[in-house]
């Protein structure tokens, strides 16, 4: 095993420690900024530049529902992250080819199929309520990376099964 | 298991232990125990090559079907 792996590994620890947290903040920050729009609500129409209430307020229900999608997200992405995490702790431990990771990495791959689709409903909702006054560019919709990551992921976690079974015959050879 | 792994009586019938056996056909201790306790999964032609050659034996004498409901 090269032995280069020994600064990446550390690195991509932190990396993903890093990560966890900022993901709590970015889902405690979507619950503020969701749970104000009830609060304040012509706050709201003020941030997204809105004068008119009547014709806002499918704009604002939009709006939460895109909220509330990207508050979903946040168990999703933990889960993937946590994942992650205990696969690069057993690479560190020099034990990757088990099957537990062929298992996580095939949740993890269904987990990035989540968030694709999640991607396409903000997408749509986005659409849905822009006007031709008020133009909603939201950041989602169909990422052709994201969907060739979601299949290079079903294929990989495909890839450690069949690793893992091969290693498993190689221990048991004498 | 229907693969029998037969060691244990050859080296019975040649007066060897399992130690003597490993230090000579160069095979880590833990494997040949992994072989003649029958938890290995594959037995290399190798190594089969080196315990008959040792042992004076043939695969035959070595392993030993037995149908699993026999």
């Amino acid at each position: 095993m090269p032995r280069n792996q020994s600064t990446a590994l550390p690195v991509a620890y932190v990396v993903l420690r890093i990560l966890i947290v900022l993901n709590w903040v970015y889902g405690a920050m979507l619950l503020a900024l969701l749970s104000y729009t009830f609060v304040n609500e012509q706050w709201t129409f003020r941030a997204l530049g809105i004068a008119a209430v009547d014709q806002s307020m499918p704009v604002v229900w939009g709006m939460r529902a895109v909220a509330a999608l990207g508050i979903l997200t946040v168990p999703i992405n933990l889960a993937m992250l946590t994942r992650l995490l205990a696969m690069v702790g057993t690479v560190r431990a020099g034990n990757p080819f088990v099957a537990a990771n062929a298992y996580r990495l095939n949740a993890i791959a269904w987990m990035l199929l989540g968030l694709q689709l999640i991607s396409l409903v903000i997408a749509a909702i986005g659409k849905a309520i822009s006007t031709s006054q008020h133009s909603f560019h939201l950041d989602a919709g169909f990422s052709p990376g994201g969907w060739l990551a979601v299949i290079l992921t079903f294929v990989l976690a495909r890839v450690f099964a069949e690793g893992t079974l091969m290693r498993e015959d190689l221990e048991g050879t004498v | 298991m229907a693969i029998v792994v037969k060691l244990d009586e050859l080296l019975h019938q040649r007066r060897m232990s399992l130690t003597e056996l490993a230090n000579q056909i160069d095979i880590t201790l833990a494997n040949l125990s992994i072989l003649k306790t029958g938890k290995a999964r594959a037995i290399r032609f190798s190594t089969l090559e080196a315990i008959c050659s040792v042992l004076a034996c043939q695969p035959g004498d070595l392993l030993e079907f037995q149908p699993d409901g026999g």
